[in-house]
């Protein structure tokens, strides 16, 4: 055991260690804002994906055409046909980000300004109103969504510790089989 | 340093996990006994060093120590670090299980290349040659890796010159603090238990003076 000691407190102090913002993980969104789709991309520390190509393909994999995003990492894409959407970009030294959007989460393709059906629950608002209201709420939960985000990715002292008890007992299963073979011979 | 699922063609997923397979299997071979425990250490080193995050510009790159590894472990370093990166798949989702053979791969090749390349130095009596030696090789391996990286990238569509400088302009403070980590470690373990750098593969027992 004492052979290990040093590399046993060096992995100690790595836990310890304070943890940076993750780099790693890629997020991807995609949502219907309007007649557009609209979306962000970044890594999961927050920084967004800047002025990125941002690819748009059906579910066959051919492509419907594209897109950039801006500054914060936003795009939008007006779609054209009622398909699946899945938005894919390449942000470089192996971060893909992908994003799948199903057609019932597509926005309204088609149907122009014009008087329409209001829906229940939305009786008398006009149309610029309910785009008002829609706006306001997409604004208030954009740092929810990415706060979600941002959450699934977080990794906590449970999930450390328990990989490397996998890791302590996979090694352990190796000893003991090894052990095992090597009294067997011997 | 960990490339994600569906960034890689499925021929150099394959050739990877091809590859990988074939470094456990000789790794498995030359890991004697007595060598276990170290390799489950140094595995679940690499598995908790992949959360040290050094910030560099707009993102940041973590530590990796597969040079340590590969140092102390030569061949034995392909199932120890195949094992912390699976765990750091499925765990913290870094990287993926299709891409987990190519990964292996770019990480081990380069702690055995280094184990091969400072196995003299690693066996020095002096404890600041030694120590020397693990800093090339903590710094050595990164850099290889960058290398490697960018290779899979390149055989799967990137160019390869623009890919390969990225990643290893990113990786450079990695390098240097690798580099200093592994002579620490390696000069710490050469007083305490010099026995550690002298095992050879294929003995059943650790050299013991």
């Amino acid at each position: 055991m004492k052979r290990v000691t040093p590399l046993l407190l060096l992995g100690v102090l790595c836990v310890a260690a304070p943890h940076g913002a993750e780099a790693h993980k890629v997020i991807a969104e995609a949502y219907a804002s309007g007649d557009v789709i609209e979306g962000e991309i970044g890594f999961s520390n927050g920084d967004m994906a800047i002025d990125v190509v941002v690819e748009v393909f059906d579910d066959a994999g051919n492509k419907i055409g594209q897109t950039r995003t801006d500054g914060d990492g936003f795009f939008t894409f007006p779609p054209t046909r009622k398909a699946v959407h899945v938005f894919r970009a390449n942000l470089g030294a192996g971060h893909i980000a992908e994003r799948r959007l199903e057609i019932a989460d597509l926005p309204p393709i088609g149907e122009t300004a014009g008087p329409e059906p209001a829906a229940p629950g939305t009786a008398g608002l006009d149309r610029a109103e309910r785009d008002l209201v829609a706006e306001m709420i997409r604004r208030e939960i954009g740092p929810l969504r990415r706060e979600i985000a941002a959450y699934k990715e977080q990794r906590d002292l449970q999930t450390i510790l328990g990989g490397i008890g996998y890791i302590a007992g996979l090694f352990g299963i190796g000893f003991y089989v090894a052990g095992r073979r090597r009294n067997r011979d011997g | 340093m960990h490339i994600v699922d569906g960034a890689l063609s499925g021929e150099v997923l394959i050739g990877g996990a091809v590859a990988t397979a074939a470094g456990i299997g000789l790794g498995l071979r030359s890991l004697p006994v007595d060598k276990i425990p170290t390799a489950g250490v140094l595995s679940a080193a690499f598995f908790v060093a992949s959360l040290v995050h050094v910030p560099i510009g707009p993102s940041s790159v973590h530590l990796i120590l597969n040079g340590l590894a590969g140092l102390v472990l030569g061949w034995a370093a392909f199932p120890a670090l195949f094992v912390g990166l699976l765990l750091q798949a499925v765990f913290f989702g870094f990287g993926g299980l299709t891409v987990l053979g190519v990964n292996t791969l770019n990480i081990a090749l380069p702690a055995v290349a280094v184990y091969f390349l400072c196995r003299h130095g690693m066996a020095a009596a002096s404890p600041v040659t030694a120590a020397v030696w693990g800093a090339v090789g903590g710094g050595l391996s990164i850099a290889l890796t960058t290398g490697l990286v960018a290779l899979t990238l390149a055989l799967s569509g990137d160019a390869f010159l623009p890919a390969a400088k990225l990643v290893f302009l990113a990786h450079v403070p990695v390098m240097a603090i690798e580099a200093a980590l592994t002579a620490a470690a390696v000069f710490l373990a050469h007083r305490v238990k010099p026995e550690l750098f002298r095992a050879v593969p294929g003995s059943i027992h650790g050299a013991r003076p």
